[in-house]
């Protein structure tokens, strides 16, 4: 008799075995949604840089990545370095903001970035900053 | 009587017999939803805390910020101070010295052809956890 009644309250739809996976999923779902920041994927591999300086988080300026064999992107769009430096003067003549945020990969070679950064300043990007993340190697 | 394994709750849910059909509505499509959703975000969000450090290049073949300033070299074998090696203790104590005589010291970091970014970080963490305010990566042909 016990059995009948219990096979019946769970036996309609089996909608009650459900609502407590549906409450974790809930649950993880606003976790992610909350803690998590939504960011466009690189194009390229980009195995993050890590300092120890605690430096201030980035804003939403311009992006211009670098992967560790030399090729280059300008907000998730590769492109050769010539084509870079006009894209980023041609926006700052444009009235975008004169700074940029640069993501490198911790094997770029430095001389390489160094020379793009001396372009980017001549284009007109006053301040650029580099993505580290916090921790030492 | 009442039986022990019904709670009050479920008791009282049962009292309204025409609630059963409407709870019932779409429960498996929600799932579905919110399971699609679940991965999306799970997927499309990353949880890496950046930072920012400003980068300065020094003017390259300028000369004119070269006065006065204290040359560091690194490559991917270490560091150098002036023309010789050097380790990280004995760049550590010169330019604590330094600092110490003159707090706004303009350091040149000197990179060597083929030195990973990583290499060049560390030293500026380095000389930016002395107290150094003012480091510039020297360009190429600019030293």
């Amino acid at each position: 008799m016990r059995l009948r009644r219990a096979r019946r309250r769970t036996g309609g739809t089996g909608d009650e075995g459900v609502l407590p996976l549906i409450n974790v999923v809930f649950l993880l779902l606003v976790f992610f949604m909350v803690a998590g920041r939504l960011t466009s994927a690189d194009p390229f591999d980009i195995r993050p840089t890590r300092s120890t300086l605690e430096g201030p988080a980035p804003e939403d300026e311009p992006i211009v990545q670098v992967a560790a064999d030399g090729r280059m992107a300008l907000d998730g769009q590769p492109m050769q370095a010539d084509a870079l430096v006009d894209a980023v003067a041609a926006r700052i003549a444009e009235g975008g903001v004169p700074k940029l945020r640069i993501k490198a990969d911790a094997g770029t070679d430095t001389l390489a970035l160094v020379a793009l950064l001396t372009r980017l300043r001549a284009a007109g990007a006053a301040e650029a900053r580099l993505m580290v993340e916090p921790g030492a190697e | 009587m009442r039986r022990p394994d019904i709670t009050p709750l479920e008791a009282g849910m049962r009292l309204g017999p025409r609630r059963r059909p409407r709870a019932s509505i779409g429960l498996t499509p929600l799932i579905d939803v919110v399971f699609i959703l679940l991965i999306f975000f799970m997927l499309a969000s990353s949880f890496l805390d950046w930072r920012t450090l400003r980068l300065d290049a020094a003017a390259a073949g300028g000369g004119g910020g070269m006065e006065g300033a204290l040359l560091v070299g690194v490559s991917s074998d270490g560091l150098r101070l002036g023309a010789r090696p050097a380790t990280a203790e004995e760049v550590s104590a010169r330019v604590t010295d330094l600092l110490a005589e003159r707090p706004a010291l303009r350091i040149l970091l000197r990179p060597a052809p083929g030195t990973p970014l990583q290499a060049t970080v560390d030293a500026l963490d380095l000389l930016g956890g002395l107290g150094a305010k003012d480091v510039a990566l020297a360009a190429p042909g600019g030293a």
